[in-house]
């Protein structure tokens, strides 16, 4: 841990001379990151290396906040930090709390890497089918230390995997939290499936029934729920604890964020503002319980829960984001899901999802789909998309499959900060949607 | 503004050579920055002070590529992979001098805060219950140093702005827009064209739709051509570039077609004297009156068949290897055409005055389709708004049916900064769907 020095005492006195009111919200936070990239074959750099650290001192006050981010861990640079975001001047100088950190690794290595593309292509041949494809795999690892002024949380390390396919007909990425031989067969079973679409022609326009797999039902909750629910996003059409209560999905549907069930290697104790996480009922039986919030949207209402303030960057401030969805399996079996779903279609993945968060209209990109003929799956076709908006789209999942797995792990971006987000989900079934092409 | 101190580069490249590391390359940045976020119920002011590196380096048989915070240290460095790397030698460029307002100081929080505010006010006033939903502003200001075992050592220095605006419409099932503008500095964003930009966009969602299908005369505001510009540029990057366009069989264009690209355009939001591998920039004609020259090169790619190259190897940050794109590529105006003249030639078509999604581009197949709003023109006027429609056409289609080009060239930041000006033309088709 490179934070395990670090003085963090010292730094919550010197971070208490700058909250003047009881309600400011003070932190420091750290962070180091190291990322390795083993480059697609035939590039140069074979092995990229990118080490970064440095920390953000931040202050809250009546719905304004001052941060102040510097690229170095520093006695003096922290004092200047604290100096730009105090309210008042000291008339004299902050203090200068030592700031030990210990230095990364000697020789960055990742050892992991380099037999993982060996191992997709092994998986991608085991289908039968030759292609050229490229990896690129990057493991990414980050450890944080916040301090506040009175509570100094324990430090947290998060480390995953990035993995890019590339070939002349389109191209995949995936998150994973192992390079394992089951990561390999996964991504490779996907990497697979896209090729034998690449040429499947798009379905016409319909309104009708489609069952959609744990990675697209993942996406579809990110977008339609998460999303939808962050207490900054809710704000923009009002009061965010006036969702609290409101029936947004069908009773069958119960989704939580739940950082500290995520996947090992991601899991999270507290949040990036050292906050506890909370396994947090966003829809219990439909219904929304708790929208996701931060420290600062906490402070506005007693009804909002923080413990979901993520950052992307220490240059940034947090923001109430998702880690890790969860969607609670239902009683359906895949037979059960297939068999109500006659001439309708069976949407996979999902490679992409937009959700426009005024009006609640809803899209999620599907790169292929199998029509689904007397219960069971039949041709692929190609490219289509999803539509509808929120509260209607939701109202429509008629079944919940009885098997929820590890699905649907990507990269989100809001507000310029991209974050991986997880999900464990089972498949959905729903009824009078519109797929169009 | 002076370049602040940054340790002894000769050192770290001595300390790659001892590892017989022969081509190596060590790049430092020293940053400032500030941004400005305003929402309806939240404001925030952040300043970050950035220092990092990055170093490429290898020999016959194979290279590696290292950055971090802070400074430079002489190691230790990762084991050396992949394909050898190729650095360029010193090139001489002609003269250049910084521009004066590379030394403007940031914004200030107030300042900045006053112009977000201002760009809602001036919404609510050209669009009655309009509302920004959040304005994002950031300033920034850096300095680097480039040296390499090649005998390259450059200082540069930058200056960039961007601004992101998210609107609303009025009503309760109210239209979204967003706008995401760049300058070299935030005096340069003027709140009341920004606002009328948005403020149009959001009228004419609400009140628009699309024609099911159509054809005429299409006048491109500078949003929408610049997109259409952007989409093209796989046609002429990179030494493959001049095959791509071949297939497009004979003129690229029509005369009024004139496609420029130039890392030291005056006033350009990244003119500078070098590229990010510390080569000259300049001028370069891709398309000159609808003849293909020559693609953007660099000055690995350049043959005496293919054209000369120019410093096109960008480098975003120090996070990223440098890669070849275009800097400041843009369609020539014509400084002697208002956009009005060009609006009155319009008898019976469309100005379409924004782009609302991303767009699609088949370049294989010759086609593009892009997601768009504006309005139906009849004798040169306005006649009805237009919204959830497509502009669908072939690339080389769209290039040879240029009639004329405006004076108003605008950039924005996409791959790049990509400019255009108004652009009428022929040949397309707008689409209630694809």
């Amino acid at each position: 841990m490179p934070f395990s020095e670090l003085d963090t005492p010292a730094v919550a006195r010197t971070l208490s001379q700058i909250a003047e009111k009881p309600e400011d919200l003070v932190d420091a936070y750290f962070e180091r990151r190291e990322e390795i990239e083993l480059a697609p074959e035939g590039e140069s750099s074979g092995l990229r290396v990118w080490r970064e650290e440095g920390f953000a001192v931040r202050l809250a006050r009546e719905g304004k906040t001052w941060l102040a981010a510097r690229d170095s861990i520093e006695p003096r640079a922290f004092a200047e930090a604290l100096r730009q975001v105090a309210r008042a001047l000291s008339s004299a100088a902050y203090p200068e709390p030592a700031l030990q950190v210990r230095p990364p690794a000697e020789a960055p290595a990742a050892q992991e890497l380099l037999g993982f593309p060996a191992a997709l292509s092994r998986a991608v041949r085991a289908h039968h089918v030759g292609f050229p494809v490229r990896f690129a795999v990057r493991r990414h690892q980050r450890w944080v230390q916040v301090v506040g002024p009175r509570l100094v949380p324990g430090p947290e390390a998060e480390t995953f995997y990035s993995c890019v396919a590339e070939a002349s007909w389109g191209r995949y990425g995936a998150l994973l939290t192992r390079l394992d031989a089951e990561a390999a067969t996964t991504m490779a079973a996907s990497i697979v499936s896209l090729f034998r679409a690449r040429q499947a022609a798009s379905p016409e326009p319909f309104r009708g029934v489609a069952v959609l797999g744990p990675a697209a039902v993942a996406v579809l909750l990110h977008e339609a729920v998460a999303h939808a629910l962050e207490a900054d996003t809710l704000a923009q059409g009002g009061n965010p604890e006036a969702a609290v209560g409101v029936a947004m999905a069908a009773a069958s549907l119960d989704v939580l964020d739940d950082p500290a069930a995520a996947p090992e290697g991601v899991r999270r104790a507290t949040d990036d503002e050292g906050s506890a996480v909370v396994r947090r009922w966003l829809l219990r039986g439909g219904i929304v319980e708790q929208p996701l919030a931060d420290s600062l949207w906490a402070l506005t209402s007693p009804v909002l829960l923080p413990g979901a303030g993520r950052r992307g960057s220490r240059h940034l401030p947090p923001g109430p984001r998702s880690s890790h969805l969860e969607i609670l399996p239902g009683e359906a079996s895949q037979e059960d899901l297939l068999a109500e779903a006659d001439e309708g279609l069976y949407l996979p993945e999902a490679s992409r999802g937009s959700l426009d968060t005024l009006s609640g209209e809803f899209t999620l990109h599907l790169p292929f789909a199998r029509r689904i003929r007397r219960g069971g799956l039949a041709e692929t076709v190609g490219p289509c998309f999803l539509r509808g908006r929120v509260a209607d789209l939701l109202t429509r999942v008629t079944a919940v499959g009885d098997e929820a797995k590890p699905a649907g792990a990507g990269w989100c971006a809001k507000g310029g900060q991209k974050m991986p987000v997880w999900a464990t989900a089972p498949a959905l079934r729903l009824e009078g949607v519109e797929v169009g092409s | 503004m002076t370049v602040s101190t940054i340790p002894d580069l000769d050192e770290i490249l001595r300390s790659l050579l001892r590892r017989h590391l022969t081509e190596a390359e060590v790049f430092v940045k020293r940053g400032r920055s500030r941004r400005l976020e305003l929402t309806a119920v939240t404001e925030a002011s952040s300043t970050s002070q950035e220092k990092a590196w990055a170093v490429r380096a290898g020999h016959r048989k194979g290279s590696l590529f290292a950055a971090g915070t802070g400074d430079p240290t002489p190691g230790p460095w990762p084991d050396v992979t992949g394909r050898a790397v190729e650095l360029p030698e010193p090139m001489a460029g002609a003269p250049w001098n910084p521009p004066s307002d590379f030394d403007t100081p940031l914004i200030g929080e107030r300042e900045g805060l006053k112009l977000l505010e201002s760009l809602g006010r001036e919404l609510a006033s050209e669009l009655p219950r309009a509302r920004l939903l959040r304005g994002v502003l950031e300033d920034g200001s850096s300095e680097s140093e480039l040296a390499s075992s090649r005998g390259v050592r450059t200082r540069s220095r930058s200056r960039l702005s961007t601004l992101y605006l998210e609107a609303a419409g009025p009503g309760p099932a109210a239209p979204t827009a967003t706008l995401y503008v760049a300058a070299r500095e935030p005096r340069r964003f003027h709140p009341t064209a920004l606002a009328r930009r948005l403020a149009d966009r959001l009228a004419v969602s609400a009140a628009g739709g699309p024609p099911e299908r159509d054809t005429g005369e299409f006048l491109l505001a500078p949003p929408v051509a610049v997109r259409l510009l952007a989409g093209l540029l796989p046609l002429l990057v990179g030494p493959a570039a001049g095959f791509r366009v071949t297939s497009l069989r004979g003129r690229l264009g029509s005369d009024a077609v004139t496609l420029i690209d130039n890392g030291r355009l005056p006033g350009g939001a990244f003119e500078s004297a070098v590229d990010g591998e510390g080569v000259p920039t300049r001028e370069v004609v891709l398309v000159e009156e609808g003849i293909f020259r020559q693609p953007l090169l660099t000055w690995w790619q350049e043959g005496s068949h293919l054209g000369v190259s120019s410093g096109c190897v960008r480098r975003a940050g120090w996070r990223d290897i440098p890669n070849p794109g275009p800097t400041h590529f843009y369609l020539k105006p014509d400084p002697r055409t208002p956009v009005a003249t060009l609006l009155g030639a319009v008898n019976q078509g469309y100005y379409l005055i924004d782009v609302t999604g991303p767009g699609r581009f088949d370049l294989a197949e010759d086609r593009f389709a892009l997601p768009v709003c504006g309005f139906a023109v009849q004798a040169g006027r306005a006649s009805a708004p237009v919204a959830g429609a497509w502009l669908c056409g072939g690339i080389a289609a769209f290039l040879r049916g240029v009639l004329g080009v405006g004076r108003d060239l605008a950039f924005q930041p996409l791959d790049g900064m990509i400019g255009s000006p108004s652009v009428l033309a022929t040949g397309l088709e707008l689409r209630a769907r694809l």
